[in-house]
């Protein structure tokens, strides 16, 4: 992603997409189009409207769509934008069923199209683009790229990481949904290639063993730039779900426990507190 | 949403799934022979804090029960077996499947069970007879159909986020019965299920409340901030009393709301306030909590970022709260005091 993707807002008209989408302009995103069922027509900070993706893709080229429709036809919303060939699908909503999504993502996936989220903030490069909901203020053009499970740790680390004069090459917020459609592992191994980042930060929470997998490939070899771990819910209790979906543990899988194991005998050094991110980077 | 076991069970027989006979009630009853009394509470380890009894005096046992704070039974036949086993369905978060899993230990933590067995039983094709017949091999035991098929359909239909049978008994006699049920309904395709929910008579609830045993109140905006507060009073040595998340964009109203839960908590001496502004707004949150102090009367630690955060930190100093900007030293200070 980068200052040249054309992104379509679907729920442009709703009160979060609307106001969202007056940030991302400021920002310098392109936006090309909106869409909202029966506002076709209309326009939202100068941005067309049309009534589905399909009717904004005669009229413009988009190569990503976010997502601002609520929970109950969230879902729509992304076959939608599947079939009308978007390959890069940012999913903002929260509280989408799981199982509707574990559908919609194999869907997606079969067809050629990566889905972001849901219940994310979206993707940052800093000055350059942004898709997705992160507050600019904490972010800054730099060598470290980001991959995060929260959406306000993501906002703090970045901030620590300015303030500590770093700056970030890309940022992902993938959610903290059980099932997403972008996992940390592959998000890692998109920074491992990307000429514009030199270490990456891993944010993880309690729930999954997303991290643990990461960690394993790192071991093989898979991942050759330095990563920097940190997870949340040291003192969470087992089977709480702890403000969301995905950060609960069922049968024993995916504690903190197993998560800083996995890291440590992966060889990559974990964060005690978000704080410590900063110093483990630059030492 | 957790459903009681008794809940659970109307929903086994539903689908086939076979339960000791029983009734549920809230008041003493006559039962001829043995029985098993059980109260209906939604926090688990019933057993083991004496609140499940095997008796032949029903009505005194529920009145013992009863004095100890519990309002509904759940009595039941006493089932002689001779095998416990262990059975649900869950999502696989890797595969993004369902996964049956079983054991050949029942009624223990399948979290300590060395025994146990997953299977994945993708959503496009559902269960299959050779499902079952590996199912039955492992557990060794015949007759598993009608139960994996019910624990599926439940899980599949009902949008659970977990389907338990534990303990899964063999019987004397050679009957296969779930003696117990956990059923755990996904909250957000609550709105599906509107039919059951009227039919149990609950309500939908949503809640990011979450008790713990020590005496500091922690309140953030964010599951993962929040999550990292509570971690950090623990690493600098104090004791989180419970977890809640206000969400993003919170009103003043549910700040107050959020502040006062957390603060009427005998237990909690002090609360620790972490928000980072981004849809959420400082001011927004600095006006609930001034609302909050005028009820809750324990000290209050502040640390306040992002979005109109000098009107938000304006509003607390004016109302004497320690607002800070540097997280470790909040918490920190509020560790010590």
């Amino acid at each position: 992603m980068n200052k040249n993707t054309r992104v379509i807002v679907q729920g442009i008209t709703g009160r979060e997409g609307s106001f969202h989408t007056q940030q991302m302009l400021k920002y310098g995103t392109k936006i090309v189009a909106g869409v909202t069922p029966g506002k076709g027509g209309t326009q939202v900070n100068s941005v067309p409207v049309y009534d589905t993706v399909k009717d904004a893709m005669k009229e413009h080229e988009a190569d990503a769509s976010i997502i601002f429709v609520p929970a109950r036809y969230a879902v729509d919303a992304i076959y939608e934008a599947v079939d009308a060939g978007i390959k890069l699908i940012v999913t903002i909503t929260e509280h989408i069923p799981v199982l509707d999504m574990a559908r919609s993502i194999k869907y997606a996936r079969a067809r050629g199209a990566r889905i972001i989220g849901p219940n994310c903030p979206g993707i940052i490069a800093p000055e350059e683009s942004l898709v997705g909901i992160l507050p600019a203020r904490a972010f800054k053009k730099g060598k470290i790229g980001i991959v995060s499970r929260s959406g306000t740790l993501t906002y703090e680390v970045s901030e620590l990481l300015k303030n500590s004069g770093m700056g970030q090459s890309t940022v992902i917020g993938i959610g903290g949904d059980p099932i997403i459609g972008t996992s940390t592992l592959e998000v890692a191994k998109m920074f491992d290639q990307d000429p514009e980042t030199e270490k990456i930060v891993v944010i993880g929470e309690i729930g999954g063993t997303m991290e643990e997998r990461l960690a394993e490939a790192y071991k093989r070899g898979e991942i050759k730039k330095p990563v920097i771990a940190y997870i949340a819910g040291m003192t969470a209790p087992r089977e709480k779900r702890m403000g969301h979906a995905g950060a609960v543990v069922y049968m024993g899988m995916g504690t903190f426990e197993s998560k800083i194991r996995a890291f440590k005998e992966a060889g990559i050094p974990v964060a005690n507190t978000p704080y410590d991110i900063p110093k483990l980077l630059l030492s | 949403m957790k459903l009681y076991e008794y809940e659970g069970k109307s929903l086994f027989k539903r689908v086939g799934i076979p339960v000791p006979n029983g009734v549920v009630t809230s008041e003493p009853i006559r039962w001829q022979g043995k029985a098993v009394v059980k109260s209906q509470l939604l926090e688990g380890a019933r057993g083991k804090r004496g609140l499940v009894r095997v008796t032949e005096d029903v009505y005194n046992t529920i009145l013992e029960l009863k004095k100890l704070g519990v309002e509904k039974f759940l009595v039941e036949e006493f089932v002689p077996h001779e095998k416990e086993f262990y059975a649900s369905v869950l999502l696989d978060r890797e595969t993004a499947e369902p996964m049956l899993v079983l054991s050949r230990e029942g009624g223990i933590d399948v979290e300590q069970a060395k025994d146990v067995k997953k299977m994945i039983i993708p959503l496009e094709r559902g269960v299959r007879s050779y499902d079952i017949v590996e199912a039955e091999k492992y557990l060794g035991v015949k007759g598993l159909g009608q139960i994996i098929q019910g624990l599926y359909k439940l899980f599949v239909d009902y949008d659970a986020e977990l389907v338990e049978i534990n303990p899964l008994a063999l019987t004397n006699d050679g009957r296969i019965l779930a003696l117990d049920s956990k059923v755990i309904l996904e909250d957000n395709a609550l709105y599906r299920h509107e039919d059951l929910l009227k039919e149990l008579g609950r309500q939908e609830v949503r809640d990011s409340y979450v008790e713990l045993e020590g005496d500091i109140g922690i309140i953030g905006n964010g599951a993962g901030l929040t999550m990292a507060s509570m971690d950090l009073v623990k690493l600098n040595g104090g004791n989180p009393a419970n977890f809640l998340d206000v969400g993003g964009g919170a009103s003043r109203e549910h700040v107050k709301e959020s502040v006062i839960k957390v603060g009427s908590n005998p237990r909690v001496k002090k609360i620790v306030i972490n928000i980072y502004g981004g849809i959420t707004r400082c001011d927004e949150v600095a006006l609930g909590i001034v609302d909050a102090l005028k009820e809750v009367k324990k000290p209050i630690f502040v640390r306040l970022l992002g979005t109109n955060e000098e009107l938000g930190k304006k509003i607390l100093r004016e109302n004497g709260v320690n607002v800070y900007d540097d997280v470790l030293k909040m918490i920190g200070d509020a560790v010590r005091s």
